[in-house]
């Protein structure tokens, strides 16, 4: 067993052997399908990406892959083939690049895509927090740890997910996840002020549960942590249904100026606009409940007592927006995630570099706690729906993190 | 006299159908649009409509149906004067854009904007009065009616707007070129045809070049290269290959150059095979400065704007940003900055950015046709000496 002293020597003396060298990275992945997740981030280590107007190729070489799951298409062989680099059967061999020792200096896994079973929440069981042990394993075993980055949520569990990050904290590796929301182009192109007071706040998306839901809590996220004494962590959510969400505007739940102004950032209304090509106010028409029939709003209540709320509007919009009002701030902010056409998914460009910027680094450009503590979110509000829709007590969800101290979306 | 807090407006178009020029302009007065964080109503009504092609697919009829302000009208001088025997609105927007007008020799499409100009300059005339004007694109395929118009417009002092979308439209980066610039190559790399998307790709480039030290000093010559001439000069360096590249890293919308790849720098070879037709307008401007807009269909499908700055040996680039309503998205909000623009004219007065913008490359546009039709050869234009200054404020959507 590695005194912890002994890990941290090692690891100090691998990495200045690394130096020299190009980082070395293994990609632990799902599935490698062309537009899979896996692809299209993998895929930037390999050719590049454009970065503040060049061609930006990473300083780095991939020379192992791990897939579990080979579908049809699958191009991970392909892959390896034309840049020289083995698809080994486990991930652990894929670690240590069939030798004896860790043999790579960074580690991106990407469980997202596959053919995986849902639990009675209707989560998909991506196998993320398995992959990301089997790391952890390698990393104790041969007593030095490299960074990892984990795209989107940690865990379908917060537990797991927990456990994830108490493995990165314990082993002293730097750690990066979640989703291109955050750092993707906004339009406007806008950051809540550091250390604002937030009144209230609301994103609002499409695309169902355990899907885009968790891009959308991430995009809320990612503007909240900033205000003033930073993440304190949730103490409950709620997660409502139908006409409950309806409800619970005209009660006053979520504000409908902000609803607005979300929808006013919005370049996809459905309904009249794709019949005809009209504007709409989609609020005050009152369209937005005859296109959005399975709305569904997600309740948090933080711990420093800020409300917030997500809307998934399925049927009347396909963006991701967000609004809020600030304390002695008149005008309403508010903005557009931007997310870029297919097939460039130029988003995944900007995600990437962040997890590049982390293996040449050693620092990870902004916690990881956001995305443990949109895990737990998300999750508990799974739960809700599950409970009768019930509000939550979320104790577990006491997660607490400063925000960056730079903006990271992309502004270059 | 009208309430002159709430201008009066008529629009003068060639059709409206779902997802023509008319139709997006029309709508935003008529519905509002989304703006600010808010869905802005103007403060302003549009009063009359005149359509010059109602077909099949027409949408002014519901738009009246709904809208029971806006009257229908039959001749453009009735839009003008609602009826009455003098000039009623306090403006008027022109939308020449779409609809079905014959193509001259040249492959320019006549639209009418400047048969549009010159009936409503009659009724200005006829009235002893003029109003404020925004024209939608350039000005006319013809470059004597387009000076006309402009001349017109300074004769009888009324302001007047006009061009595409692009200057105002997002940027990725939200990034305007700095006033007193100095700035010695520029690009474009954008997409679609001649005698359509050129123009849109020229003033892309003119919005961030008439920013420069001493600001807009007129085009003396014009060159177009098409086809194998474009791949030759490309290979021969006539542009500078770095500026291209860089425009072609602000794209969102690279053509993977390769299967089984989503998103892959393309070589030489790569983009002969992905573009069919590509087209290219060199130009030179009176202080030296040398520009180039490259359409490239079947490589891109956005517009991606590059340049020397300051002495830099690293490309300034950004990408004019348009949300297109080609399935990704619903709306063409490229057109809310546009609208919004122009609705300050129609409050102020002013022009909210200098109409020679327009002017000049209303010219450039027809200049890169005239050199694709003189067998791409060199164009000279004298009659481009057009020299102005632009507006100290960014005019782009940034809020």
């Amino acid at each position: 067993m590695l005194t912890r002293r002994g890990f941290l020597q090692t690891t100090a003396l691998a990495a200045a052997a690394a130096q020299t060298q190009p980082k070395r990275i293994a990609i632990i992945a799902t599935i490698y399908r062309l537009q899979s997740h896996a692809q299209h981030m993998g895929d930037r280590f390999l050719v590049g990406y454009p970065y503040s107007g060049a061609w930006h190729k990473p300083d780095m070489k991939v020379v192992s892959l791990y897939v579990d799951q080979k579908p049809e298409g699958d191009l991970s062989g392909d892959r390896a083939r034309e840049f020289g680099f083995q698809v080994y059967p486990t991930v652990a061999e894929a670690l240590r690049c069939g030798g004896k020792q860790l043999a790579v200096d960074a580690v991106l896994v990407i469980g997202e895509h596959g053919n995986y079973p849902r639990n009675e929440k209707g989560q998909i069981l991506y196998p993320r927090s398995e992959f990301f042990e089997q790391c952890v394993k390698v990393f104790e075993q041969d007593g030095r740890a490299v960074p990892v980055y984990n795209d989107k949520h940690l865990s379908y569990s917060f537990e797991k997910a927990n456990m994830m990050v108490a493995a990165s904290r314990r082993l002293h590796f730097p750690m990066l996840a979640g989703s291109s929301i955050p750092v993707t182009w906004r339009l406007p192109s806008i950051d809540l002020p550091l250390g604002c007071r937030i009144d209230d706040a609301l994103m609002i998306g499409e695309g169902g549960s355990d899907a885009m839901d968790f891009h959308a809590l991430e995009g809320l996220q990612c503007m909240v942590e900033r205000r003033r004494g930073g993440e304190s962590g949730v103490k409950a959510v709620q997660l409502l249904e139908g006409d409950a969400v309806w409800k619970a505007g005209e009660e006053g739940r979520y504000s409908k100026e902000l609803l607005t102004a979300a929808l006013s950032r919005s370049d996809t209304p459905l309904g009249l606009t794709v019949e005809d090509g009209r504007t709409q106010n989609l609020v005050a028409s009152g369209e937005l409940r005859k296109l959005a029939k399975k709305p569904a709003a997600y309740f948090i209540e933080y711990r420093d007592g800020l409300k917030a709320t997500m809307l998934m509007l399925d049927g009347a919009l396909k963006d991701f927006n967000f609004a809020a009002r600030l304390q002695g701030v008149p005008r309403i902010q508010s903005t557009q995630f931007l997310l870029t056409p297919d097939p460039n998914v130029t988003y995944s460009a900007c995600l990437m570099h962040k997890a590049e910027q982390m293996f040449e680094t050693g620092v990870a450009p902004y916690p990881v706690e956001r995305t443990l503590l949109v895990s737990g979110i998300l999750e508990s509000c799974l739960t809700s729906k599950l409970q009768q829709h019930a509000r939550l007590a979320t104790p577990q969800l006491a997660v607490t993190y400063k925000p960056p101290q730079k903006s990271q979306f992309a502004q270059s | 006299m009208s309430d002159p807090v709430r201008p009066k407006l008529a629009a003068i178009v060639t059709t409206c159908f779902k997802m023509s020029h008319a139709q997006h302009i029309v709508d935003r007065l008529l519905d509002g649009y989304g703006w600010n964080g808010t869905h802005h109503y103007p403060p302003m009504d549009l009063v009359s409509l005149y359509v010059n092609q109602v077909g099949a697919n027409d949408l002014s009829k519901e738009r009246a149906a709904r809208h029971p302000a806006m009257k229908m009208c039959p001749t453009i001088a009735e839009a003008l004067t609602l009826g009455t025997s003098k000039l009623a609105v306090d403006g008027v927007v022109i939308v020449g854009e779409h609809g079905n007008y014959p193509r001259n020799e040249k492959g320019q499409t006549k639209y009418p904007r400047w048969e549009f100009f010159e009936q409503m300059v009659k009724v200005f005339r006829d009235s002893g009065r003029s109003v404020p004007v925004f024209n939608d694109k350039h000005l006319s395929w013809n470059w004597e009616w387009a000076r006309k118009m402009y001349d017109t417009s300074r004769e009888m002092g009324f302001a007047f707007m006009a061009g595409s979308s692009l200057p105002v439209t997002w940027r990725t980066p939200s990034v305007e070129m700095p006033l007193g610039s100095r700035i010695t190559e520029a690009l474009c790399v954008c997409y679609g045809g001649v005698d359509s998307y050129d123009f849109h790709g020229l003033e892309t480039i003119q919005c961030m070049v008439e920013r420069r030290r001493g600001g807009e000093t007129g085009v003396q010559w014009m060159q177009a290269y098409r086809g194998d001439k474009f791949w030759e000069a490309l290979r021969e360096g006539v542009w500078p290959r770095p500026l291209m590249d860089a425009a072609l890293c602000r794209s969102h919308t690279l053509t993977p150059a390769r299967a089984g790849f989503n998103h892959i720098f393309p070589s030489v070879e790569d983009m002969r095979r992905l573009v069919p037709d590509p087209v290219a307008y060199r130009y030179q401007h009176a202080d030296g400065l040398k520009c180039t807009m490259l359409l490239m269909s079947g490589l891109v499908k956005d517009f991606n704007f590059a340049a020397y700055v300051d002495g830099g040996r690293e490309p300034w680039s950004t990408q004019m940003y348009l949300p297109m309503p080609d399935g990704r998205t619903t709306l063409a909000n490229f057109f809310s900055p546009l609208v919004n623009n122009f609705e300050k004219m129609y409050l102020t007065g002013k022009p909210a950015y200098p109409v020679e913008r327009t002017l000049l490359t209303t010219g450039l546009t027809a200049a890169g046709v005239e050199s694709l039709y003189r067998g791409q050869t060199r164009f000279d234009t004298p009659h481009l000496a057009i020299r102005y200054q632009p507006t100290k404020e960014s005019t782009f959507w940034r809020t």
